[in-house]
């Protein structure tokens, strides 16, 4: 379970320039549970997504998952928690480009120093469920922005995640390809996976899969 | 169990390099460069150092000239009981020595003639002594005179022209043992008849005459002590040609000091640009992994791989290629800083000195200064907050 406790976030550029991304918010998210955090560009949707991924630290309040307070991790055990807990699927998919796709998807791995056979039938499962075998061996850049978005999906999934974060993840797609991508959640959350969609696409707002709708303007949840 | 080394984060490092071939490329070829010269500097600088102190090592302690309006003139044989006279004088010698011009090449040799049964002076002089045919006329060469004299097809015997016009042949008996190659490179070692014959000197004269002295604390006041005997000589210590021989080096290390400093600055530069900060898609990527898992250890170990990898195979490159440019190419350029550069000296090969504490030095002033470069703005990098990349 993800619980945010009375958070806000001020980004301070400087003391006269700071920004508040979250005001007060409290929500909490149960396992299993598809949400879509819905609002305008800059409502504070990805600065949720960073407080619960541990990428930032909230000014104040916490959040905690699973009984942890992911808000006081020091960076060693942060780390460890976004490896082990959390799979995230970028806008811009946030992928090496110079790199091959398998190169991409076991990045995760990489610091865990696994052995080679384990590495290999990780790669092979999510290569295989999210339809990227055939593009194994290919260099990302070359890739069109579905099957880069795929590649990500994967990247995010190597490590068998609880939880997924997918910020604006239909944003680079067209419609034909966001279909997909939502055929894709749907596998995820028939996986168990707890899932956390920040987007503005109306696709998202009556599917049959979302759980609940939350509306975030200005830092506020409505 | 796992390795101890991370081979999937060594491999990551490994393919950043050549994901970013350009800049890899430009970082490595800088700093190979910059370690090629430092280095290169050093080599050039040890081997002449130890020539230098293996020529001093070879001098005499006294060298007898006689001087006439200035100039030096020959001195009697004469002179030789009178000064083994002095008490502290353990033996005296004649020499006979001068240089022969070989226009065929453009360069000077130095004649020495030698006595089969006189006590050498100099060791190699002593070798050279037991390899030489006093029958006939025969020399001993030194490797720069037989190089010469081979590239211009004297292989033999050599005809030297004597003052009257008339030819002298000398026969080649071999090339003697040095320990330093810039003391005894352009020289020939001969009979001292046959260097007599040669330089028009009479029997009774000699070019100078070396004095070995017992006491090393005694050599200023026999020097005085013979000063005062002839008047119209000049006394020259081993200390004295120390000191000219040092000076002429402590000059000319100064421009390769320059040299030093400026390939120090350079490298500097680089390490301050480093230190400025990452490029915007060095950070992204740092943010990239971050996001996905990676600590700041993580990040940071890979930077230090991926440091290490151009560090260390740039010294290496710049070290091979010294070695291969100072003992094998003879330091082209370089070697004429120190040696000086005159038509009338036969070249001579820089000797292979190996120094452990200079490629120690080279080292921790490349490798460590490179990796810390490296790494100091990744750890800024890595531990600012990585939402940047959700953003």
């Amino acid at each position: 379970m993800i619980e945010l406790k009375n958070i806000t976030k001020i980004y301070e550029e400087s003391k006269e320039n700071s920004v508040t991304a979250l005001k007060n918010i409290n929500l909490t998210v149960k396992d299993g549970e598809v949400i879509v955090l819905r609002g305008a560009s800059g409502s504070g949707k990805s600065t949720i997504l960073s407080l619960i991924a541990s990428l930032a630290k909230p000014t104040s309040g916490e959040v905690v998952v699973d009984g942890l307070r992911v808000s006081k991790l020091v960076d060693s055990f942060a780390s460890a928690y976004r490896r082990d807990n959390i799979g995230i699927i970028f806008q811009k998919y946030n992928l090496i480009p110079s790199l091959s796709v398998s190169e991409n998807i076991i990045l995760p791995l990489v610091p865990l120093n696994l052995h080679v056979k384990e590495v290999e039938a990780k790669l092979e499962s999510v290569l295989e469920k999210f339809h990227i075998v055939h593009r194994a061996y290919g260099l990302v850049k070359n890739l069109s922005g579905g099957e880069q978005q795929r590649v990500a999906i994967a990247r995010a999934n190597i490590n068998n995640p609880k939880i997924i974060l997918a910020d604006e993840p239909t944003a680079n797609l067209d419609e034909k390809l966001s279909l997909h991508f939502i055929e894709m959640l749907r596998e995820l959350k028939r996986d168990g996976k707890t899932i956390i969609v920040a987007t503005h696409d109306p696709l998202f707002f009556d599917l049959d899969i979302v759980d609940r709708v939350l509306e975030i303007n200005h830092g506020v949840l409505l | 169990m796992r390795a101890k080394i991370n081979m999937y984060l060594f491999e990551h490092a490994v393919n950043s390099l050549f994901r970013q071939k350009f800049k890899t490329l430009f970082v490595v070829l800088v700093l190979s460069t910059l370690i090629f010269l430092l280095t290169s500097v050093f080599f050039i600088s040890n081997s002449i150092k130890h020539e230098l102190q293996s020529t001093v090592d070879a001098l005499p302690e006294i060298i007898v000239q006689k001087l006439g309006g200035g100039r030096h003139y020959d001195i009697e044989t004469s002179s030789v009981d009178e000064i083994l006279e002095i008490t502290g004088v353990s033996s005296a010698t004649e020499r006979v020595w001068g240089y022969y011009y070989f226009e065929n090449a453009g360069v000077n040799f130095t004649l020495v003639g030698i006595d089969e049964f006189e006590e050498q002076y100099k060791k190699s002089f002593a070798s050279a002594a037991k390899e030489l045919d006093f029958s006939k006329p025969t020399m001993m060469l030194g490797e720069g005179v037989e190089s010469v004299m081979d590239k211009n097809y004297y292989k033999e015997y050599f005809n030297f022209i004597k003052h009257d016009g008339t030819l002298k042949r000398v026969d080649i008996g071999g090339v003697f043992d040095t320990q330093s190659e810039l003391e005894s490179n352009d020289v020939i070692v001969m009979s001292k008849d046959d260097a007599r014959e040669i330089f028009n000197m009479s029997k009774n004269m000699a070019t100078d005459i070396v004095v070995k002295v017992a006491n090393e604390d005694e050599i200023a006041t026999v020097a005085s002590k013979i000063k005062l005997l002839y008047p119209d000589v000049r006394v020259i210590t081993k200390d004295d040609i120390k000191i000219s021989y040092q000076n002429i080096f402590d000059y000319k290390s100064g421009i390769f000091l320059a040299l030093f400093v400026v390939s120090l600055f350079t490298f500097f530069i680089i390490i301050y640009d480093k230190l400025s900060g990452l490029s915007s898609e060095e950070r992204r990527e740092i943010g990239i992994l971050k996001a996905i898992g990676w600590s700041v250890g993580d990040v940071l170990k890979e930077k230090f791989y991926e440091s290490f990898i151009i560090s260390f195979f740039s010294y290496m490159s710049g070290v091979v290629l010294a070695l291969f440019f100072v003992y094998i190419l003879k330091a082209p350029l370089l070697q004429n800083i120190f040696t000086g550069y005159s038509q009338l000296k036969t070249s001579f090969a820089l000797p292979f000195v190996f120094d452990i504490q200079t490629l120690f030095l080279i080292f921790f002033l490349s490798v460590p200064i490179y990796i810390a470069a490296t790494i100091i703005p990744s750890y800024r990098g890595a531990t600012l907050d990585a939402d940047e990349v959700m953003r």
